[in-house]
């Protein structure tokens, strides 16, 4: 069986150093224009957690000098053949205009997360509705006030996603002047504040950078920023391979 | 690679980092094609575990009531008063009722480990008590499980 990375355009310099799924190495197969880059699989199973980092080296390596597409972690095919018959011929059109439209283009990622303990005790400072249920819910005993504190926590709840999508929309401002393209996804765990991924082009890179600079110091110690790449357009390519021009185009 | 012309000190270079990076960027993301054959992967249940924390959840509710509960919040906070009271009363001259109240209180606020204290002591252990129970409300639980930083 063949382990499927990404697709690029044939004929970019797409040999690649880094150890592929279960180690095998990496190769290319053609149909067309189009070259997608995968590995001979042994077995049916795999250990997730090592062949995540294994599929992130593969696109990693390729993106720092050409566009890729990734393909979906954990995408096997039966064979050579199939990688044409299922990949690269069927949607080899579709391919070529997202190659297009993203040819010189990385994603970049800022996410944010809040001080947990910090953030609830804002909402407690700001919101009189949620320091008064607190009170309440002190005087009584914990399982007097099981419901009482499903609502307390309802109320705190309505109150971080107030917040998530303000802080959201402070980031989304100060960012996208510098980007093609962006993207909202779900911020991860309960101090999640926000998920953005960006499509920025190569040379602009630095000029983003500066802006998310600009807007850690704005935001102070208030939210914890992480800024990750430049990546292959894995949310820009978030696609089933079915007709039709992204709605960013 | 671009020579950057703004100031140094005002780029940040990105840059990917740990596991929950990887997958954070990895998983669901990329190509679909529908006819893949489906290898197990295993482990990918604990990969996406923390990413799938949902927060409109009655798990979710139950975690942000305590974890305001255990917040120490100095002006939302009612208990940093109860000490001077409890010294008012214990000096004398309250009326029985008062007291009455306080004592209910405070069985609530020092919790089952002081109750061998109180019996022998008297009123010097309620102050000890009253600043244990403080001390106590405001050590975290470590609760998170994020891995990351």
């Amino acid at each position: 069986m063949i382990y499927v990375y990404g697709v690029l355009r044939r004929g970019r310099r797409a040999d690649v150093a880094a150890a592929g799924v279960e180690q095998a190495p990496v190769r290319g197969v053609e149909h067309g224009d189009l070259l997608a880059l995968v590995s001979d699989l042994d077995g049916t199973v795999l250990a997730a957690a090592r062949e995540v980092r294994a599929h992130w080296a593969v696109l990693d390596e390729v993106a720092r000098s050409v566009t890729v597409l990734p393909v979906r972690f954990g995408t096997v095919l039966e064979d050579d053949d199939a990688v044409r018959a299922s990949l690269l011929e069927p949607n080899a059109e579709r391919i070529a205009e997202l190659l297009e439209v993203l040819d010189g283009r990385v994603q970049l990622n800022v996410r944010a997360h809040y001080d947990e303990d910090r953030l609830l005790a804002d909402i407690v400072r700001a919101s009189p509705t949620v320091a008064s249920m607190r009170d309440r819910i002190k005087r009584l005993p914990e399982q007097a006030a099981y419901y009482q504190r499903i609502q307390l926590g309802e109320a705190v709840a309505g109150e971080v996603a107030r917040r998530r999508e303000a802080d959201a929309s402070l980031a989304l401002e100060a960012l996208e002047p510098h980007a093609v393209a962006s993207l909202v996804e779900e911020p991860r765990g309960s101090d999640g504040a926000f998920a953005l991924a960006f499509l920025v082009e190569r040379g602009a890179v630095d000029a983003f950078g500066a802006a998310v600079a600009r807007f850690r110091e704005q935001a102070g110690d208030r939210l914890r920023i992480r800024f990750i790449g430049p990546l292959p357009p894995y949310g820009f390519t978030d696609d089933e391979l079915r007709a039709g021009s992204p709605a960013w185009a | 690679m671009s020579v950057a012309t703004t100031p140094r000190g005002y780029i940040e270079r990105p840059r990917p980092s740990g596991l929950a990076d990887v997958i954070d960027v990895i998983l669901d993301k990329g190509l679909v094609i529908d006819a893949y054959v489906r290898v197990s992967l295993i482990g990918i249940e604990i990969l996406t575990i923390d990413a799938r924390i949902v927060i409109a959840s009655v798990d979710t509710y139950l975690r942000f009531a305590e974890a305001v509960n255990r917040l120490d919040i100095t002006e939302a906070d009612h208990q940093p008063g109860l000490p001077e009271l409890m010294e008012e009363v214990t000096s004398g001259g309250a009326s029985s009722k008062t007291k009455g109240v306080i004592e209910g209180v405070k069985e609530k606020i020092t919790g089952d480990d002081d109750d061998d204290d109180d019996k022998g002591k008297g009123s010097s252990s309620r102050r000890r008590s009253s600043s244990s129970s403080r001390s106590g409300s405001r050590s975290r639980s470590g609760s998170s499980s994020k891995g990351s930083s």
